[in-house]
């Protein structure tokens, strides 16, 4: 799934070790995100809209 | 807690339960080879080695329990792996020594063959997932 963290944790000036802090995950879990390896679950999803102010659907998009 | 807390917990009882686990199974074969103990103690003694493999099951659900999702998904998918392999290893030898008169293999090496394959399987999937 393509998603926009990388773009809105640069805006914040953030490294990938500082997101992971916030969203209670490691580095490595951040990396996997942001290069599309891996899907988050709906709660982390919640938590990183919640986190960036954003909608869902505004940081994920559906590759359907 | 962070990744490396979780594994510095993790070593922390794996390690001594590992060394648990081989020290006892080589008391006990030294202690059934001589002959110096009755069948009942060593019996009893086998407890050792079975506490030590509880608690580094036991580890490895902890670790698995403390680590965030994409992290215990690797670990599951190792652990799925080495089970895998494991009961085929098994069931396949089994039928090899049942129809084909295959040499003996003691079920006592299926847990290190296990560990093994648990252990390489979750490093394949992390380099390949970039952990490291």
């Amino acid at each position: 799934m393509k998603n926009r963290l990388r773009a809105l944790r640069a805006e914040r000036g953030w490294s990938q070790a500082v997101l992971g802090d916030h969203l209670n995950v490691s580095r490595q879990t951040i990396n996997a995100i942001e290069a599309g390896r891996y899907d988050p679950s709906l709660p982390l999803a919640f938590k990183i809209a919640r986190l960036f102010d954003r909608k869902i659907e505004d940081i994920f998009e559906d590759e359907k | 807690m962070t990744v490396e807390q979780a594994t510095y917990r993790f070593f922390k009882v794996f390690v001594p339960a590992m060394v648990a686990y081989v020290a006892a199974t080589a008391g006990i074969v030294w202690f059934s080879d001589g002959g110096a103990l009755p069948p009942f103690a060593l019996y009893g003694l086998t407890l050792v080695p079975i506490g030590a493999i509880f608690l580094a099951f036991w580890a490895q659900w902890r670790f698995a329990m403390e680590l965030d999702e994409f992290l215990r998904l690797i670990q599951i998918k190792g652990t799925l792996i080495g089970i895998a392999c494991i009961m085929i290893i098994a069931s396949g030898w089994g039928q090899l020594e049942r129809l084909a008169d295959a040499p003996r293999l003691p079920v006592f090496w299926l847990l290190p063959i296990f560990w093994t394959i648990q252990g390489l399987a979750t490093t394949f999937i992390s380099k390949r997932e970039g952990v490291f």
